[in-house]
Order: structure tokens, then C-alpha cells, then sequence
């Protein structure tokens, strides 16, 4: 029985990042811009939030730092692609290998070659007082990190903000019918870009989840494809956020069984078959489902008056 | 009209170089916040990179694989697909090769090395088809799709690694290195540099010789152009995935030959990972033409060579290798944003002036 709340809880941790990571794509690609520097994102934001929680020893500063990194290097991506209309995953490639150079570089700058890795007390789990003591799932739903419950918080908040507001209306329209929301007087350049801000704060906080929820330290290869997962993960939820979270509740447990396997030292099957079960699932669901509500003007750069 | 088509020639390689120069810069710039004075960290990667002819040898030997990987990517750009999934080919193609050469043991190169070679681009080209199958059959996005592959090729490599591939000593995910009949022989003796490069550059002319002097070729790049036309020029667009895909693929793995049989003789867990992401970028600085995409790739190897002794004696990590090649990219993308946009302005003060657009 504990190790099937064990599972659960582990299952239910790592997916958070993954919920993140995949809620921001949500909205980034319903106006129409895929993020494909979501890797480069996740990996400055775990680095960004490491440094500024170790140096002043206040976690909160440091997933502020992390969702600020976030936005910057959204930013970047934006003006390349949103205002000078350049090739997304062109874009995205490079920033994502100029992230992996930057976030070992930099960490080298600030800190030199220490002795011994440097390390934070990651962020605790939080009981949440009678709900954590519910017999044999309570345990595990409700004792997890700050950063679990605001994920979930996102999934009803972001399917409201998308489905029932004028705002979501917007976004939506964006990504289906740029022309038409021209028309109504709306700068299609500007709703996108400063929804892929928003999407590179929270790629950002999903990143540090890594950092300072996870491990308690940086190292380059922290992400390790973790940011691409939650890319796949928009995709396979339909670009809608219910979706998204059972995605991230697949690949989370996945994750979770990978690493209770290894700890454990139980060979089954062979452990690379159950790291590799996420990417098989993410393949064959994109060759099964036909019915994708994939938006009509994804990856392609709003032109103005276009000849 | 020959003074427009001298002007572009001039574009084509003043852009270019002009973007590596400001990509080169702002890597300067980060330099100095080691504290190093990135005209001598500069000074020292040149003359490291040209320092003799073992190490300038050595950027054609980075280079090698590049071009392929590069050719794998800006071959599937033709035709406006993306192949992402290189990385994972290449790791396929290389286990074809060692397992080729490892289980063909010493017999005669003339028979091994063409066998490796086989395997590896065979693989590579079936591992990367089904992408193309998948594209073509369910119309499902083969970006996703290539680059999830990749993670699999690699669980798959890695399985190998443990079991069956695994060194006779049993104690490193590693095989043992294949027998003298596998190496591919040197190019330049006493150094590195072996004929893998002049394959790669065979293949770098095959894949020009297919685009522009073949049907095939045509017809790849009419559905890079504008798939609704090429299908209504009757193009089965669906058998072009394929058959790109396949193409591409097989360089990527041609790529795990030149490296396992070439480079390290043998095959270690998570070697070159790098190599599929440099490939796009490479092939992004060469403009997805073969000639650009080779000498980009020894751009990068000359980097790769002199950074990484450069590095030892100034102070500056290695990482910065990464963030030079990230910059370069970057500006290369700024320099196709700048050219668009000369463009648009030279076409508007054309029309101002009344005389026909271009």
C-alpha cells in the first residue's frame, strides 16, 4: 500500500512541471506561437532560480527570478519570431542551444568551480490540514509542494480564463483568425507576444520546480528533455487544459515508476523500455488521433496586408 | 540584371559572414565577464585551430559528422519538413556500425567498412522513414514525431549498451573497441582526419545533385515551395515525406559511421550529444544548401577545435563553445530578418518612384 502512495505522490510531483510547462503551451500556441524554446525556458528558468534562491537564501526570490529569466528569454523568442516574423523552431533551436552554453557559463561566473556541488534546501512539501489525513489517498493528493497545488489551481483558472472569458475569446481567435481580430482593432503581434511573456513566466517556474523543488541544485543536464515532454504534452491534450493535465498525470507516473524502479533496484522490464513508454505513448497518440484541434494559424507569422 | 545577380552573390557570402561576426562579438561580450579579453581568448582559438597540421586535420575530423547531420536537416527543409530527430538516426546508424564491425570481427576492410557504412545508413533511413510514414499516412506532425524518436533511439541504444552490445570487462555501457578492419583509414597520417570526411563530402554532393538535377528532386522542392500546388500539379506529396525522410535519415546515420568507425572506434553511452542540434544550426548558417551547410560545419569544427584547447589555457569554460555557436545562429537569423526587410523597403521606394516592382 505505501509504495502505491508512494507512486501516486511521486507520480503526482512530477507531473507539476510537466502541468506547467504544458499550460503555458496551451496558451502560447492557441494565439499561434509554438514555443519551442520551452527546453531553453525550463533550463534558465531551473538556473535563474537556483542562483538567486542560493545566493539570498529566500526560495520565493528565487521562483521570481525564475519566472523573470522566463520572461526574458520569452521575450527574446518573441521578438524574433512574433515582431520580426522568423522561423519558430529555427528560433527555438538556437535559443535552445544557446541556453544549454549560457546556464553552465554563467553559473561559472557566479559561483567558479566549487569544491562540492552547491546545494538549497528544496522546497517542502505542505500537509494541507484534514484533507492530508483522508485514508490512503490523501496522503498522497495532499502533501505536496506549494508549486503542485498552484499547478492544479491553473488547470480550472486557465480553462475558465480560455473558454469563458472575452479575454480567452481573444487568444483563441488569434490563433484561428488573426484577420478578424485585426479587424476588431485588436494588435494580433502584441496579444501574442505578451501571451508567450506569460507562458515564459510560467515555463520559467517550471523549470526551478527541477531546481529548487526536485533536486535542491543545479546541473546542466537537469531538463534533460523534461521541457520537450510538456510541448508534446499541448499536443496530446488537444490544446485544452483538462487535457493537458491528464497528459501530465501519464508522463508524471511514467517518471515517477522510472525512478522508484531505479531507487528500488527491481528489474521487471528493462529500465530503458519504461524511460522510453512517455516518447512511445506521445508518438502513437499522435498517429492515432486524427481528430486535433490543432490551431489554424500555428507556427505561422501574422503579416499584415500581405500581398 | 548581371549586376542584380552579382549583388546577390555578394549577399550570399557577406551576409553570412557578417552575422558570424556578430555572433563571434557578442560571445566576446560574455567572455569579459570572466574577466578574459575575448580578442586573445579569439587570438588563442585561431591560433590553436591552426596551430599544426594535426589540429587543423582535426576541424575537417569535427566537421565530418556535422555535414551530415547538417545535410540531414537541410535536406528535409527543402521540402519544408523538419526533421528534428537527426540525433536519434545518428545514435541508430552507429549502432548498426559497431554491431556490423564488432560482429564481422577482422575479415578484409573492403568488406567491412562498406558493410558498416550500409548498416548505418540503412538504419538510419528505416528509423527516420517512419516518421515519413507517419507524416505521410496520418498526416500526423512529423516535428513531434522526430523528435520524440529520438528519446527512443536513445533508450534503445542504451538498452544495447547494457545487454548485448555491452564490453567483454562488463564495466562501463560501452562496447569494446572494434577490430583494425572496421577503422576507417586515415586521410592524413598521424592525424584524426579520415576518409569519412571525403564521404561526407560525397554526400553533401549526392543530396545537391538530388535536389536540383533530379525529378525527384524537383519535386521535393515544389512541395517545400507550396504543397496545395504541387498537388495539384499531381505531386503525391505523401510518397515526397517519405522518401525525404528516408534520404535524410541515411545521412544522419552515415553520421554514426563516420564516428564509431572513424572517430572513436568504438561506441559509448551518450557520446557527440549534441551533434543532431548542431546539425540544424549548421544547416540554418549554410541556408540548407549543400555547399553552405559544409562550410558552416567546418565553421563549427574549427570552433569546436580551437575553443576546446583555447579553453585550457584561458580561463574561460568550455561552455562558451555552446554559447558561441548559439549567438552565430541567432545573428544568422537576424541577418534573414534585415535582408527581408531591405528588401521590403527597396521594393516600397521602387514603387514611390513609380517604376515597376522589382
Amino acid at each position: 500500500m505505501t509504495v502505491i502512495t508512494g507512486l501516486i505522490a511521486g507520480a503526482l510531483q512530477m507531473s507539476t512541471p510537466l502541468l506547467l510547462g504544458g499550460l503555458a503551451e496551451v496558451y502560447a500556441e492557441r494565439t499561434g506561437v509554438m514555443v519551442i524554446a520551452i527546453e531553453g525556458i525550463f533550463l534558465l528558468g531551473a538556473w535563474g532560480g537556483f542562483v538567486v534562491a542560493y545566493s539570498s537564501g529566500n526560495i520565493l526570490l528565487g521562483l521570481v527570478a525564475a519566472m523573470a529569466v522566463g520572461v526574458a528569454v520569452a521575450a527574446v523568442y518573441g521578438l524574433f519570431t512574433v515582431r520580426l516574423k522568423q522561423h519558430q523552431i529555427v528560433t527555438g533551436t538556437a535559443l535552445n542551444i544557446l541556453a544549454a552554453g549560457v546556464g553552465i557559463y554563467l553559473y561559472r561566473v557566479i559561483f567558479g568551480v566549487p569544491l562540492l556541488p552547491l546545494t538549497v534546501e528544496p522546497i517542502r512539501p505542505i500537509a494541507i490540514p484534514l484533507l492530508s489525513s483522508i485514508p490512503v489517498l490523501g496522503k498522497a493528493l495532499f502533501t505536496q509542494s506549494p508549486l503542485t497545488y498552484l499547478a492544479w489551481a491553473l488547470i480550472p483558472l486557465g480553462y475558465w480564463v480560455l473558454y469563458k472569458t472575452q479575454l480567452g475569446l481573444i487568444l483563441r481567435s488569434t490563433g484561428e483568425n488573426p484577420e478578424a481580430v485585426e479587424a476588431a482593432g485588436i494588435d494580433v503581434d502584441k496579444v501574442r507576444f505578451r501571451t508567450l511573456l506569460v507562458a515564459g513566466a510560467v515555463d520559467g517556474l517550471a523549470g526551478a520546480f527541477y531546481s529548487l523543488a526536485f533536486l535542491g541544485m543545479y546541473t546542466n543536464d537537469i531538463i534533460g528533455g523534461r521541457g520537450w515532454i510538456a510541448f508534446a504534452i499541448c499536443f496530446l491534450g488537444n490544446w485544452n487544459p483538462m487535457g493537458v493535465f491528464v497528459g501530465a498525470l501519464v508522463f508524471g507516473l511514467a517518471d515517477a515508476v522510472a525512478i522508484q524502479l531505479q531507487t528500488s533496484g527491481i528489474t521487471l522490464v528493462p529500465n530503458e523500455f519504461l524511460i522510453a513508454i512517455p516518447y512511445i505513448l506521445t508518438i502513437v497518440a499522435t498517429v492515432v488521433r486524427s481528430n486535433f484541434n490543432v490551431p489554424a494559424t500555428l507556427g505561422v507569422p501574422y503579416e499584415k496586408e500581405r500581398r | 540584371m548581371a549586376d542584380r545577380k552579382h549583388g546577390a552573390a555578394l549577399g550570399a557570402v557577406a551576409w553570412p559572414i557578417l552575422s558570424v561576426a556578430v555572433g563571434l562579438v557578442a560571445s566576446g561580450l560574455m567572455m569579459t565577464l570572466l574577466g578574459a579579453n575575448p580578442i586573445s581568448v579569439y587570438g588563442k582559438i585561431v591560433s590553436m585551430a591552426f596551430r599544426d597540421e594535426y589540429n587543423v586535420a582535426d576541424i575537417f575530423a569535427k566537421a565530418t559528422p556535422l555535414i551530415l547531420t547538417g545535410l540531414a536537416f537541410g535536406f528535409a527543409f527543402r521540402a519544408n519538413l523538419f526533421n528534428i530527430g537527426a540525433q536519434g538516426q545518428f545514435y541508430l546508424g552507429s549502432v548498426a556500425a559497431a554491431w556490423v564491425a564488432i560482429s564481422m570481427g577482422e575479415s578484409s576492410p573492403l568488406v567491412v567498412l562498406p558493410l558498416c557504412a550500409l548498416g548505418a545508413a540503412l538504419m538510419g533511413c528505416l528509423w527516420a522513414s517512419l516518421v515519413g510514414l507517419a507524416k505521410a499516412r496520418f498526416n500526423a506532425n512529423e516535428f513531434l514525431i522526430s523528435m520524440m524518436s529520438t528519446y527512443v533511439a536513445l533508450a534503445i541504444m542504451n538498452y544495447l549498451l547494457r545487454g548485448p552490445l555491452r564490453e567483454a570487462k562488463g564495466e562501463y555501457p560501452q562496447t569494446d573497441v572494434i577490430a583494425d578492419a572496421g577503422w576507417i583509414p586515415a586521410l592524413v597520417p598521424g592525424t584524426r582526419l579520415h576518409w569519412g570526411f571525403v564521404l561526407a563530402l560525397a554526400a553533401a554532393l549526392l543530396a545537391w545533385f538530388i535536389l536540383w538535377r533530379t525529378s525527384l528532386g524537383y519535386r521535393i522542392r515544389a512541395v517545400g515551395m507550396n504543397r496545395d500546388a504541387a498537388r495539384y500539379a499531381g505531386i503525391n506529396s505523401g510518397g515526397i515525406f517519405v522518401a525525404v525522410f528516408a534520404i535524410s535519415g541515411a545521412f544522419a546515420g552515415l553520421a554514426g559511421f563516420t564516428e564509431v568507425n572513424g572517430m572513436q572506434h568504438m561506441l559509448v553511452q551518450g557520446f557527440s550529444p549534441m551533434v543532431g542540434a548542431e546539425g540544424i544550426g549548421i544547416a540554418i548558417l549554410g541556408n540548407a544548401h549543400p555547399l553552405g551547410i559544409v562550410l558552416a560545419s567546418i565553421l563549427f569544427g574549427a570552433l569546436q577545435v580551437g575553443g576546446n584547447l583555447a579553453v585550457q589555457t584561458s580561463g574561460v569554460p568550455s561552455s562558451i563553445i555552446g554559447i558561441m555557436e548559439g549567438f552565430v545562429m541567432l545573428s544568422v537569423i537576424l541577418s534573414y530578418a534585415a535582408q527581408a526587410a531591405l528588401s521590403s523597403a527597396a521594393s516600397k521606394r521602387a514603387l514611390k518612384k513609380g517604376g515597376d516592382r522589382r
